[in-house]
């Protein structure tokens, strides 16, 4: 193919792989809004965070404030209600949650931690 | 215009490119909305955290209607809320008959039809008790010995008399009261379901507290999975599994509203013959009904019970249930599809 105008001239290919990347980019961006767990943290009906799990590299704390007080410690992979103020501390003792389905509820404070995420390995609710 | 080989070329081979790119993004949410989490929706009622997650259909319409006709069960049979129909039973004790809301009727019903069955292991009247004791309360204390003593005769579903023709009720004695919170959860369930059903989505699942409901079926076809929750929260991933096609669960633990006094924990599964937290070696009941208002009552008439004594009010009901007890041990009643995830419970089934 020595023509002055080949099919394919590296240029080309350069556009080409560029549109694999940016499609590679829109799948997996798109990807963990629905896919992935994520963690989402409600007050008082509000909810005040949303973050997919696996993006979490290191440990965080996030505190809400209010008559009750309530700690979330996000961790690679994993979201638990640290420390609260309330009495039975039934929150405090769910422990981390890995898994869409799982939640962590303080009533008192009014604040919940769920895990979202494609549920069909998963649990579709809780009891006890 | 007038394009060169090489030019017409370069757009060809961009278009070919963006082509590309939109069929991968559309391939993508077309993959993810097959599989999708469903709509999901969050909401507080009856004390407790309420979540909704709805399949195909008007979902979120659906979800916000189950939500309204939640909040208006529990503003009709909620004793704390002023002017429900039981704050105006309880205020009508000793004196007439009032006619209330079918819906009210409706609970009051399943909650005697446990009572009766139970001989009170579960009972609806045990409103002065469950005052005095105040677990909701931000600092309940242990109530006087005299108290409790003296407010036990007041205690007593026989007290309790319903006319489901004329959606009328009332309570014999002044000083009889009437507390649903144990069998609200499980009746909020069944509010939800009925809603699902009349809407026609394809599926959905209700959480109000520790009462689940499931309707119809997820988009993938499997059975709905609840998890059971390991008492002492050790295992983060649960007991195990509970698979269901349809129906209800509720637990009943004495691990979710408990104070400490004097180095003793009391919880608030309370003992109508003794006006105290019951003692039957359990540490959480889950029941298995059709009805939710049903699997909430018998999970506490079940922990009041003890195992032994469960067995024949399960089969009565057609009920199926898993007990957690003190020395670590599952024991399956009836059928129940339970997956084991901990390992440190050990298992037994016994069979109806």
């Amino acid at each position: 193919m020595s023509s002055r105008f080949p099919l394919f001239r590296k240029r080309d290919l350069l556009v080409f792989v560029l549109a694999a990347v940016l499609a590679g980019a829109g799948f997996l961006s798109w990807m963990p809004q629905n896919g992935a767990p994520t963690a989402v943290i409600e007050q008082n009906g509000e909810e005040v965070r949303r973050i997919t799990l696996s993006s979490i590299t290191q440990p965080e704390t996030l505190v809400l404030e209010g008559e009750i007080s309530v700690t979330i410690l996000l961790e690679p992979g994993q979201v638990s209600i640290l420390h609260s103020d309330c009495p039975d501390q039934i929150c405090v003792h769910t422990g981390a949650l890995t898994r869409p389905g799982q939640s962590a509820v303080c009533l008192p404070a009014r604040v919940a931690v769920r895990i979202v995420g494609e549920i069909s390995s998963g649990i579709d609710g809780m009891t006890g | 215009m007038k394009l060169s080989l090489s030019s017409a070329k370069k757009w060809t081979v961009i278009a070919a490119a963006l082509t590309i790119l939109l069929v991968a993004i559309l391939a993508s949410q077309l993959l993810f909305s097959q599989t999708s989490a469903g709509y999901e929706a969050t909401s507080w009622a009856m004390g407790s955290y309420v979540q909704q997650t709805l399949y195909g259909g008007e979902e979120e319409d659906t979800a916000t209607k189950a939500s309204s006709a939640i909040t208006e069960l529990e503003n009709l049979i909620s004793w704390r809320v002023a002017d429900s129909d039981t704050e105006k039973l309880n205020s009508a004790a000793g004196t007439d008959w009032l006619e209330l809301d079918e819906r009210t009727i409706n609970v009051l019903e399943q909650a005697l039809s446990v009572a009766e069955t139970t001989d009170g292991a579960y009972d609806p009247t045990i409103l002065p008790i469950s005052a005095l004791w105040n677990f909701d309360s931000d600092e309940p204390t242990l109530p006087e010995q005299e108290e409790i003593t003296s407010l036990l005769p007041y205690v007593g579903y026989e007290f309790l008399r319903i006319n489901t023709e004329e959606n009328t009720a009332s309570l014999r004695k002044h000083g009889n009261g009437v507390d649903l919170g144990g069998i609200g959860k499980g009746a909020a369930c069944d509010t939800a379901l009925e809603i699902y059903q009349e809407s026609g989505i394809d599926g959905g699942i209700i959480a109000v507290g520790g009462s689940v409901g499931v309707y119809g079926s997820k988009p993938d076809g499997s059975a709905w999975r609840i998890s059971v929750r390991d008492p002492e929260g050790k295992a983060e991933d649960g007991l195990g599994v509970i698979s269901l096609q349809e129906g209800c669960v509720s637990t009943s633990g004495s691990y979710e509203k408990t104070f400490s006094q004097d180095g003793v924990t009391y919880h608030h599964l309370l003992d109508a013959k003794t006006g105290y937290p019951a003692e039957s070696g359990l540490v959480s009941v889950t029941v298995v009904h059709e009805s939710g208002a049903v699997s909430d009552a018998l999970a506490t008439a079940c922990f009041v019970l003890g195992i032994e004594d469960s067995l024949p009010v399960l089969k009565e009901f057609g009920a199926s249930a898993l007990f957690i007890d003190e020395e670590h041990h599952i024991t399956i009643a009836g059928e129940l599809e339970f997956e084991q995830i901990s390992t440190s419970y050990t298992v037994s089934r016994q069979s109806l």
